[in-house]
């Protein structure tokens, strides 16, 4: 039995190349998310085990910042005199480590990375544990004096000599370049710059007598351990935050771990969709693999194989499939880790390809994940195979499966159906965000499983009207090829499917996209009063003296300013909150329209008060009046009182709720030391948007971080943060349209042997080679765009859905994408066209005299 | 028979009322010393308005003359005429456009289009060519056929005998000079079989329609006007006005050959 199977198994493996094609794609995403992450994690653990200090004093930092506040914790520099007299202590060195800088050069252009990796400003502290050393020039003395890194250098063409203007949180500053340091380590994407350390101090933290941390190197003998004890000892353990090296080093990894975690996601995300419409490729290829040898089953089964026998090679022959596909997706996929690996050095962070983990996981996910599809895949095609009679090897040799009944298909469709349609609609309906996502989750993977079953039923009805024109516009031809589509329901269900997969996604996602994108605009048309908003280009804090060159700009009538800051917030009802709250100058109406559904504006920022959506509030208990202890970033707690209840359509989301924000003082008072994230802009009487926004460009010039807007662009900006979710989607989509079109290739190819002897008495009546190929191509497009009206549909039912979840946060406005729609389905026809390519190549290549006599 | 078959005849009609025609037809399988020759060197000519039958026991190149001399097969050296028109030297395109507009096929099994029903079936040919079926001489095939009840019927639903009815008003519907049936009555019942042959028999002397048959039967090959009989790739002989016992007693002396050459490994399997 096993060599009929491995005989078998090699007989098809055309056939299966495909299917093992689909396998591939899964498991090489799979192993390549897992090979870089590894690789990644492991590059990073020892970057900051090797330069962490042994042990670390940096100041308590209680809440997480969501949203970035521009503050940067200090303590006292002299704490470095105090550590060096603990026993046990060889050095200690009070470090300057300030991220969120921007560094110009002589063209005003940013030298740091455009990816989203920060610029920092360190204190020049030369020691072993150091990430970079000096290799040119000599170290900064005095405030004009910097060192670069050479990889920016580099990139940006910085040579020594060459001066630079540091745009640091307390004022902006000009250094010459005196040295280039090089990284002895892997550099993590960020842009160096040195300053000597009292330069440092004074410029960077504004403060001569503070630093950010204090590094401690221990004695001989004194296990990092001890010596945190003793040095949380002597400064009291409740002051300051210490941490050894290795705890500090992982507080590193997990900062970075964010952006490493997102590409680990999207990757799955790709795994995922491959594994998903591969698992349709693979049924469809097994389920016609065994059609076809319905005769030689039935004859194995006369000749006395059991059922559990013909089951179990079929499964074998599918294993077989998956064993072949995750060798090679393991291949692949470590491929695609290099690829990977060598595209983030193109961005600046270089890992060494030859440090490449593998760990035991990535072989085991990779055999996991390309057996399991297979398995799964292949186990109802391997019962049906098990069920095919031992009459079968005597009747004839008429494709099995396709008159039996749907039945059990409509009931099973039916039912999941409905009960798909339910949730949806009660997703729909649900007041509640949580219990409404959890609904339209619900509903969407139960509708996509009932259109998946019955699919085949929609064959009929749907393609006898997509392809209804085809006979008057293609003669015969178009109607042979739409009955061919027609022809076996359930073939061409299974092959639509995998291209529906992909598109509903799209659908879905796309009317959701458009849907927020509207629902922005209208927000901001609504709320937006100002003529001007000036934010930095990725929404971090900008340094003061840009809001005081903005007040001093000529025309400039009214600027309010708004902040951020992390805060804790203990509600009546026993919540702790952490969130993000907004400080604002107090005549924030002027710049913003704000629906209160209790007080006002001057209520909410008056000193001590705090505003808050009416939704948040009454979900915790809060009424105007309550008392609400807000804990601020650095310690400092207040009771604040609350004033005003607002109406805010996006009180949530983006690490914030409860749309929190007092006045600019109250958060001053509490936790100073912030940045300004915007500053609403008016012009003064009598002069004109354009004179304003030329008098604050011209204001803004030295700035290049520092963005201009009025109320277009900053809709552009929206949508264009909207446009790099979608991109991702589109990313998704290409790969579920390729699985997909070696679905359809795989039918069509199967399709085009079965008919062998049609087509070959075709050819002898006289049908061209060029029509053949064109009926085969009809049939295809029409197999695609059923798929692609079929997932259209169905993402358009979970777009509307997803726009009743995201009303609930205030996005309500609902459009839908015609154009995208319109084009997907032009793109689908094109996807048949494409994928009949090499199919109706092969047809029309038939020996005309073979393919009569074709058994 | 007795209608002139000129009069009938449509498209290039030749005037000496030959059909078709080969001469030194030769078609070898093979190269070097394995080299199999189905057809060596034959001649022959196919009158125009006759039913003329092909007989021959397996593997002594029936089926392969007829496919040379449809335009199906290529031939190794020889000349092949359709009319007044060389195909020999005809290229893949041309030879496609003569097979859907002058000549009519019907074959063992498997003659129609399981997607499309009868009369869809019966115009493919012209619906191809994007041609509108002459209505009058369709009505006239349909109802000598007897088809008129079963044009909306799918293969499936249909008898083997209909089935090979509605092939053979295919290959008349679009009045083709020449009309080759390969074993059209293989699979039927000797009933159906009878009455499949009545009906090419009609076509010949009422629709004034040329039908080559390859047969291996005798008592089809009794309904032809002329019975050529091919042995070893070579017209060995031929017989008018044939009935079945002769042609059976002619095909009897095959039988001798073959019992007296049973261990031939040259002969050609393409049966």
């Amino acid at each position: 039995m096993l060599k009929a199977t491995l005989r078998s198994f090699l007989a098809h493996k055309g056939r299966l190349l495909l299917s093992a094609l689909a396998v591939l794609l899964s498991v090489a995403f799979v192993t390549g998310s897992l090979i870089f992450s590894d690789t990644v994690s492991r590059t990073f653990d020892r970057l900051f085990a090797s330069t962490a200090a042994d042990v670390t004093v940096s100041p308590k930092e209680g809440l997480d910042e969501a949203v970035p506040s521009g503050r940067t914790a200090t303590l006292p520099a002299a704490l470095a005199e105090r550590v060096r007299q603990i026993d046990g202590v060889a050095a200690a060195r009070a470090e300057v480590d300030v991220d969120g800088l921007t560094v110009a050069d002589e063209n005003n252009e940013p030298v740091g990375p455009t990816t989203g990796a920060p610029t920092l400003g360190n204190a020049w502290n030369p020691n072993d544990r150091s990430p970079v050393e000096l290799t040119s020039g000599h170290a900064p003395r005095g405030p004009g004096e910097a060192l670069l890194d050479s990889e920016t250098a580099g990139r940006k063409d910085v040579a020594i000599g060459d001066s630079l203007t540091v745009i640091a949180p307390p004022g902006s500053f000009q250094v010459r370049v005196v040295g280039i340091v090089t990284f002895t380590t892997t550099n993590p994407g960020a842009a160096l710059v040195f300053l000597d350390p009292s330069t440092a101090r004074t410029k960077l933290l504004g403060d001569p007598r503070a630093a950010t941390t204090i590094s401690v190197d221990a004695a001989q003998g004194v296990s990092d351990e001890q010596l945190k004890q003793r040095v949380a000892a002597a400064l009291g353990a409740q002051t300051y935050d210490f941490r050894t090296a290795d705890e500090q080093a992982k507080s590193d990894v997990e900062q970075l771990g964010g952006f490493l975690d997102v590409i680990k996601y999207v990757m799955l995300g790709f795994a995922g969709v491959a594994v998903l419409v591969g698992v349709f490729l693979i049924v469809n290829t097994f389920s016609m693999l065994i059609a076809q040898r319905t005769r030689e089953l039935g004859l194995l089964r006369a000749l006395g194989a059991d059922r559990r026998q013909v089951r179990r090679s079929v499964l074998t022959e599918a294993l077989l499939l998956g064993l072949v596909g995750s060798t090679l997706g393991l291949a692949v996929g470590i491929g695609l880790a290099a690829g990977l690996i060598e595209l983030m050095g193109l961005l600046g962070m270089n890992i060494a390809a030859d440090e490449m983990v593998i760990g035991w996981v990535t072989p085991v996910a990779a055999y996991g994940v390309g057996l399991g599809v297979t398995f799964v895949a292949a186990y109802l095609p391997a019962r049906r195979a098990a069920g095919v009679s031992p009459m079968a090897a005597l009747a004839d040799a008429e494709v099995a499966g396709v008159g039996r009944p749907l039945r059990v298909r409509a009931v099973a469709g039916a039912v999941v159906g409905a009960a798909g349609a339910a949730a949806l609609v009660g997703c729909a309906v649900s007041e509640r965000t949580s219990s409404a996502a959890s609904l339209l989750g619900l509903g969407v993977v139960l509708t996509l499983i009932a259109t998946v079953i019955a699919g085949p039923l929609l064959v009929r009805p749907v393609i006898r009207v997509l392809g209804g024109a085809f006979p008057a516009l293609f003669g015969s031809i178009g109607r042979m090829s739409q009955r061919n589509a027609l022809r076996n329901p359930r073939r061409t269900g299974a092959t639509a499917a995998a291209l529906m997969v992909g598109l509903a996604l799209v659908g879905g996602m796309s009317v959701a996209s458009e849907s927020m994108t509207r629902s922005f605009d209208q927000q901001i048309d609504k709320t937006l009063g100002a003529d001007f908003v000036i934010q930095n280009t990725n929404f971090l804090p900008f340094p003061r003296e840009v809001t005081d060159e903005v007040r001093d700009t000529e025309g400039v009538g009214l600027v309010v300013r708004g902040r951020f800051t992390p805060v804790a917030v203990r509600l009546p009802d026993g919540d702790r909150v952490e969130t993000t709250a907004a400080g604002y100058d107090p005549r924030l109406d002027e710049v913003a329209n704000i629906t209160y559904t209790q007080g006002n504006s001057a209520a909410a920022l008056a000193d001590g008060r705090l505003a808050m959506d009416r939704d948040f509030a009454r979900d915790h208990g809060v009424r105007v009046g309550s008392t609400v202890p807000v804990e601020f970033q650095g310690g400092r707690s207040a009771d604040l009182t609350v004033g005003a209840l607002t109406d805010q359509d996006s009180a949530e989301g983006f690490g914030t709720q409860g749309g929190l924000y007092f006045g600019l003082g109250t958060l001053e008072r509490y936790a100073p030391g912030g940045q300004d994230s915007a500053l609403y802009v008016n012009a003064a009487p009598g002069t004109s948007d354009d004179e304003l926004r030329a008098g604050l460009e011209a204001t803004l010039d030295p700035y290049p971080q520092v963005q201009v807007r009025d109320l277009a662009d900053y809709k552009q900006l929206v949508h264009d943060q909207i446009a790099v979710l979608l991109y991702l989607v589109y990313a998704l989509l290409g790969l579920a349209i390729i699985i997909a079109v070696l679905g359809v290739v795989n039918t069509l190819a199967l399709s085009v042997v079965e008919r062998t002897r049609e087509i070959g008495l075709l050819r002898a009546i006289g049908l061209a080679r060029r029509q053949l190929r064109r009926m085969i191509r009809l049939e295809s497009v029409v197999i695609a765009v059923f798929g692609a009206v079929l997932g259209l549909a169905l993402g358009l039912v979970w777009g509307l859905c997803t726009q009743q979840v995201l009303a609930l946060q205030g996005m309500a406005a609902l459009a839908i994408p015609w154009v995208t729609i319109v084009a997907v389905v032009i793109g689908s026809a094109v996807i048949g066209v494409v994928a009949a390519l090499l199919p109706a190549l092969r047809a029309s290549r038939m020996n005309v005299l073979a393919a009569i006599a074709h058994e | 028979m007795s209608i002139p078959a000129a009069e009938h005849a449509p498209g290039l009609a030749s005037a000496d009322g030959i059909a078709a025609r080969a001469r030194g037809l030769t078609k070898a399988y093979g190269s070097g010393e394995t080299t199999v020759l189905a057809l060596d060197s034959v001649d022959v000519d196919v009158v125009r308005g006759r039913f003329t039958a092909v007989m021959g026991p397996s593997g002594s190149g029936k089926s392969t003359l007829m496919h040379c001399l449809a335009g199906l097969d290529t031939v190794s050296a020889g000349q092949v005429w359709l009319g007044d028109t060389e195909i020999t030297g005809l290229r893949e395109r041309e030879l496609t456009r003569l097979r859907r507009d002058r000549i009519g096929f019907m074959f063992q099994s498997f003659n129609l289009i399981p997607t499309l029903n009868a009369l869809e079936n019966i115009t493919l040919p012209m619906d191809i060519a994007g041609k509108k079926p002459d209505e009058k001489w369709l009505d006239q095939v349909i109802d000598t056929l007897g088809l008129r009840d079963r044009l909306g019927h799918r293969p499936s639903q249909l008898s083997g005998g209909q089935q090979q009815r509605v092939a053979c008003a295919r290959a008349l519907a679009s009045r083709p000079e020449l009309i080759f049936a390969d074993e059209p009555t293989g699979n039927l019942d000797s009933r159906a079989g009878l009455e499949v042959l009545g009906f090419l028999r009609e076509a010949v002397d009422h629709l004034g329609q040329t039908v080559v048959m390859v047969t291996h039967d005798p008592g089809a090959a009794a309904h032809s006007d002329l019975v050529l009989f091919l042995g070893d790739g070579r017209i060995v002989d031929e017989m008018p006005r044939p009935t079945a016992e002769a042609v059976l007693e002619r095909m009897k002396r095959f039988d001798v050959i073959r019992t007296r050459f049973e261990d031939d490994p040259m002969s050609p399997e393409e049966n």
